[in-house]
């Protein structure tokens, strides 16, 4: 088991080692973070919409969008002088690899996700009374959930003509479940709901991560194996 | 008895396209193995599925005895692969390429371990270079190190020599003439005549995926070589 994780981690390291050297992945997202906070504080007309009650929507939207930026980006630094092949050549499992490439993206996007509510705080002065440990819940579960599908589709796109254009086709379909209970239980929390009335959705982000990451980790060598 | 490395009716096809028909061998260990073939052979296909990257159509590899399938992963500490790319991270330094790889094959004792390969390819005080700082030549060298970092029994070269200039490739050569130390098994795929020549055992020339002919490089001269080449391409046409 030690093992297993070692590898786990020799890819997470090496991935994030390589995007602090670079900044391609961060710099990608949040600008687009930023950006995005801005226009909408420009787009919503504040004496009519109370931004406290659309708020979760925003922050939702800009985290798939802005997240599939950086994701779709995973195995762009494989392709550079056939490192991918380099991996793959090694003893290890297949799914450590997906998993490695999973908790990388998982930290990178989490960044991005802090960016996403002080930017959203800021512009919208947006009051938060929930609880904080459930929200930490809620965004972790919906990341993860988000990053496990993002990582395998991205391998796809890598490895067809398509490329990154193939990416959103093929997984806002299957986000659906990360926007609807991470929306409605960020939304809830905002309003200052006590936890019981998020308790359904946190359960629900749960049980949509670990599937979609054991299903993931399987499917991953059909993807990757030439 | 069991071979270094030994290849069944290796078929791949994509499509309708045979890109390898048939390949068969054995190689004892120490034995070296050119591959020559033109543009289109089937070369880099049969090495992929040499190093287990690739999933033959048909047809089996063993090395060292035990069956190298494409899932199976504890058999790949026993192959290294040098190619005409480097399969390195070029934001990384030297050193830490080789210890992003030490890890992924289990090694533990990578802090003695990278320098004494670093020192046999020259390159001891290059480990804190920066990949991309490299030049082509230093990349191979740097490639040969992580190829041999896990003391493999099989190495697998895919036209290493590409992109070379003469002085580069003349300082690969003698670090591939290194890997001939009677414990080894290695392939060399490539089409040039004289650098595959000068290190080989035997000689495959593989044409439309299939080796039209097998000898030993000892009954050969290079002009031997050149008209045992032509016939077999020409042959084929």
């Amino acid at each position: 088991m030690m093992a297993y994780l070692q590898f786990v981690w020799a890819i997470a390291r090496k991935d994030l080692l390589v995007e602090f050297r670079t900044h391609e992945r961060l710099t990608a997202m949040g600008a687009f973070t930023v950006l995005v906070g801005l226009l909408f504080s420009f787009a919503i007309d504040t004496a009519l919409v109370r931004t406290q009650d659309i708020a979760a929507a925003l922050i939702w939207m800009t985290i798939i969008f802005g997240g599939l930026l950086g994701m779709g980006r995973t195995f762009r630094m494989e392709e550079q002088d056939g490192a991918l092949s380099g991996i793959l050549q090694s003893p290890i499992p297949l799914d450590a690899l997906y998993l490695g490439k999973v908790l990388a993206n998982f930290i990178l996007l989490s960044m991005m996700v802090a960016l996403v509510f002080v930017v959203f705080t800021a512009f919208f002065r947006l009051q938060f009374s929930g609880s904080v440990v459930a929200l930490l819940g809620v965004v972790s579960l919906g990341v993860l959930g988000f990053v496990t599908l993002t990582t395998l589709f991205s391998a796809m796109a890598s490895r067809s003509t398509m490329g990154e254009s193939l990416l959103p086709v093929l997984v806002f379909p299957l986000l659906i479940p990360v926007v609807r209970f991470g929306t409605q239980a960020t939304s809830r929390l905002y309003a200052g709901r006590p936890i019981a009335e998020v308790s359904g959705d946190l359960r629900l982000l749960a049980v949509f991560a670990i599937v979609f990451t054991i299903a993931c980790a399987w499917l991953f060598r059909f993807v990757i194996e030439e | 008895m069991s071979f270094g490395l030994e290849a069944e009716g290796l078929v791949r096809t994509f499509g309708g396209l045979r890109a390898v028909s048939g390949v068969s061998f054995q190689l004892q260990p120490g034995e070296l193995l050119t591959v020559f073939g033109p543009n289109g052979a089937g070369k880099t296909t049969l090495l992929r599925m040499l190093a287990g990257v690739m999933r033959p159509t048909s047809g089996h590899v063993r090395v060292g005895g035990e069956s190298a399938d494409v899932a199976g992963r504890g058999w790949r500490h026993r192959v290294g692969v040098v190619s005409h790319q480097s399969l390195l991270y070029a934001q990384l330094t030297v050193e830490e390429n080789l210890r992003f790889y030490g890890r992924l094959f289990g090694l533990t004792d990578l802090k003695t371990r990278i320098p004494e390969r670093l020192e046999s390819v020259g390159l001891a005080d290059r480990a804190r270079t920066p990949v991309r700082d490299l030049s082509r030549g230093l990349k191979q060298r740097v490639a040969l190190a992580r190829a041999l970092l896990h003391d493999p029994e099989v190495v697998l070269l895919d036209e290493p020599y590409t992109g070379l200039d003469p002085h580069a490739s003349a300082v690969l050569r003698k670090q591939l003439s290194s890997l001939k130390d009677g414990r080894r098994t290695v392939v060399l795929v490539t089409h040039n005549l004289v650098q595959g020549l000068e290190l080989a055992d035997r000689v495959a020339i593989q044409v439309r995926g299939r080796f039209a002919s097998v000898t030993d490089a000892a009954s050969l001269g290079l002009a031997g070589l050149d008209e045992l080449y032509h016939g077999a391409v020409q042959g084929s046409a």
